[in-house]
């Protein structure tokens, strides 16, 4: 087992300095000379020579990548253009929220798509497996922001039962429950098709095999076989569905919190890319892709818990 | 059982086949039918100029006007008019193109390259461990997050999302064209040609990707849907198309703020968009389990 986790650990650390590069890229390919804009717009060329030289951007670029990092390192991650306050403090307020988001959508809609995909999946061939499964495609088919709108026209404005803008505290609220209920049901509902569709598929494979057919032989009812036996086995691929889907419910958040002007670290994403913030910007990707590395380490080692095959490889 | 006589039993094996695939294909209605409305889609959007009864950036003073068939409505502007008073069909149309056009070069693109490297490692093991780690490198960064990177870097515009698109793509393409590719190597067929001393280059134009092209194309359009959601979503956050270019998620953006008096703004570009997708993914699918139940998993 721990074996397994420091092998993934290993493969991911060449992912992280191929983010931390990309995030170096930004800085560089950015618009604009930084000893420059430092410097101000009436500095004589060589005040700005000399800035550059304090900043170290006449070094060869791997030093100052070398740089970049150990800056990083010490959590310096420079300056917002717009609200002058370190990228830093700004992420740190912005992480909560989206985790929050994330949870808030996940807990409910997996379980409700893993049990429509068991039940599509005994019930074969009948009238729920077909509504299911078109409902699955039709899910995976809608744009969010779609489903976003919908659902503040609808629980926002027509039935004003949930606020629509910004966040009301933590989760353990009432009040941050009751803010955060439209972007995660908007975001949860664009996750159940999948976790639908695949517990279908992987429920029909297991149910197939010889140890269900001895299950069923040695008497035990169809409910214990399926969810002793069948459910449990069938989950392994899922959990992977969860994973690879993780970039996907990414996006998702984005979009979400951009429109119901959630706090997070999508809608800072956003913003600071629309207002040519190229610190802060550079700070959310950074934040967004090494999220994205860390959830799926955690998916990995989850499936080799999960399935003991795994780790005999 | 010689060379020959695997040739043959594969003949007689493919003949029937083939005709059954698309019986199975015309039997399936669904399919059918959403072949045919993505079929009409597209003419829709290729003769947008011919079709459109307005030009699709003229306002005018006919402002929010719902769609023909509710009360306000009527038939002039068939599915109403926007913020700006411009005609929503026109719009539409265009907008179509715009989407269908990005999705396109950009599936276009990452599924040239991603093959390309996932079929070059299928047949070249020593390439293998190296193109692999390449795509799992490549593999977590998702397409919003490349949407972002290239907004940030090359500010909001068509290519740059185009660009994030398409490198999401090779990854998923790459490994798919290689697990199909080792199955096509593995061919006797290609043993013969190497034994009769074909170039490598004959062998993979000839051989390698004959075979495995159509399977690599059905991937590609079980992808089609997915590249469509998140260029529109990344439009509709004001990354992707600028304006007055029409692209549906940025029309459904604009009617954002006027989502409480005239819904039909947002609502047309989003059905637009969901109609195009779940054509595209069911007949995705049914192209799947017909010709290549392979990609199923």
């Amino acid at each position: 087992m721990i074996e397994t986790i420091l092998n993934r650990l290993l493969v991911s650390i060449p992912v992280l300095f191929g983010v931390l590069f990309l995030g170096f890229a930004l800085v560089q390919l950015a618009p604009g000379d930084p000893a420059q804009v430092q410097a101000g717009p009436t500095a004589t060329p060589e005040v700005v020579a000399q800035i550059r030289q304090e900043m170290g951007l006449d070094q060869p670029v791997i030093v100052q990548f070398g740089r970049y990092i150990e800056r990083l390192a010490q959590g310096d991650l420079g300056r917002s253009l717009i609200s002058n306050k370190t990228v830093a403090s700004e992420l740190i307020v912005a992480i909560g929220p989206t985790l929050e988001l994330m949870v808030a959508s996940l807990i409910w809609s997996i379980p409700i798509g893993i049990a429509m995909g068991t039940l599509a999946a005994v019930w074969r061939g009948s009238l729920f497996d077909r509504a299911i499964m078109a409902l699955s495609v039709a899910g995976v088919s809608l744009p969010i922001f779609f489903i976003c709108l919908v659902l503040i026209q609808l629980l926002g404005v027509k039935y004003p039962i949930f606020p629509f803008i910004g966040r009301g505290g933590p989760l353990w609220t009432a009040e941050g429950l009751r803010h955060i209920a439209l972007p995660a049901m908007s975001l949860g509902l664009i996750f159940i098709g999948p976790v639908a569709r695949m517990t279908r598929s992987s429920v029909l494979e297991v149910l197939r095999l010889d140890h269900v057919r001895t299950a069923r032989a040695k008497g035990l009812t169809e409910r214990e076989v399926i969810l002793r036996h069948g459910l449990r086995n069938a989950l392994i691929p899922v959990v992977t569905l969860i994973g690879l889907q993780i970039g996907y419910l990414l996006g998702g958040a984005v979009v979400t919190e951009t429109i119901f002007s959630y706090p997070g670290i999508g809608r800072l994403a956003v913003g600071a890319i629309l207002s040519a913030d190229f610190p802060l910007a550079q700070g959310t990707i950074l934040v967004l892709a090494i999220g994205f590395i860390v959830v799926n380490l955690i998916v990995d080692i989850l499936y080799a818990r999960l399935d003991p095959r795994v780790q005999k490889k | 059982m010689t060379t020959m006589d695997v040739r043959n039993a594969a003949l007689v094996d493919q003949a029937p086949a083939r005709r059954s695939w698309w019986k199975a294909l015309l039997a399936d209605r669904g399919a059918m039918l959403a072949l045919l409305v993505l079929t009409l889609i597209v003419l829709a959007a290729v003769f947008a100029p011919l079709l459109a009864p307005f030009d699709p950036n003229a306002n005018s003073r006919a402002v929010m006007q719902p769609p023909a068939w509710s009360e306000r409505g009527n038939w002039q502007h068939i599915l109403g008019t926007d913020g700006q008073g411009r005609d929503i069909l026109s719009r539409i149309l265009y907008g179509t193109r715009l989407t269908l056009l990005i999705a396109l070069v950009a599936i276009g693109i990452g599924g040239v390259i991603g093959s390309g490297l996932g079929l070059l490692s299928s047949m070249y093991p020593r390439l293998d461990p190296w193109v692999m780690r390449l795509n799992d490198m490549m593999l977590s960064f998702p397409a919003i997050l490349l949407g972002l990177a290239m907004v940030a870097v090359f500010g909001p515009g068509v290519w740059p999302i185009i660009l994030a698109l398409a490198v999401a793509s090779i990854p998923d393409c790459a490994r798919i064209a290689r697990s199909i590719g080792i199955g096509v190597m593995s061919q006797e067929y290609i043993e013969a040609g190497r034994a009769v001393g074909l170039t490598d280059w004959t062998i993979f134009r000839k051989y390698l990707l004959r075979n495995s092209i159509s399977s690599i194309m059905i991937f590609l359009s079980l992808r089609f849907g997915q590249v469509i959601l998140i260029g529109a979503a990344l439009s509709f956050l004001g990354l992707g198309a600028r304006p007055p270019a029409s692209e549906l998620g940025m029309m459904a953006a604009q009617g954002r703020d006027f989502l409480l008096f005239a819904p039909h703004i947002v609502a047309v570009p989003s059905v637009a968009i969901f109609i195009i997708v779940l054509c595209a993914n069911v007949t995705g699918d049914a192209l799947r389990d017909v010709l290549d139940p392979r990609l199923k998993s």
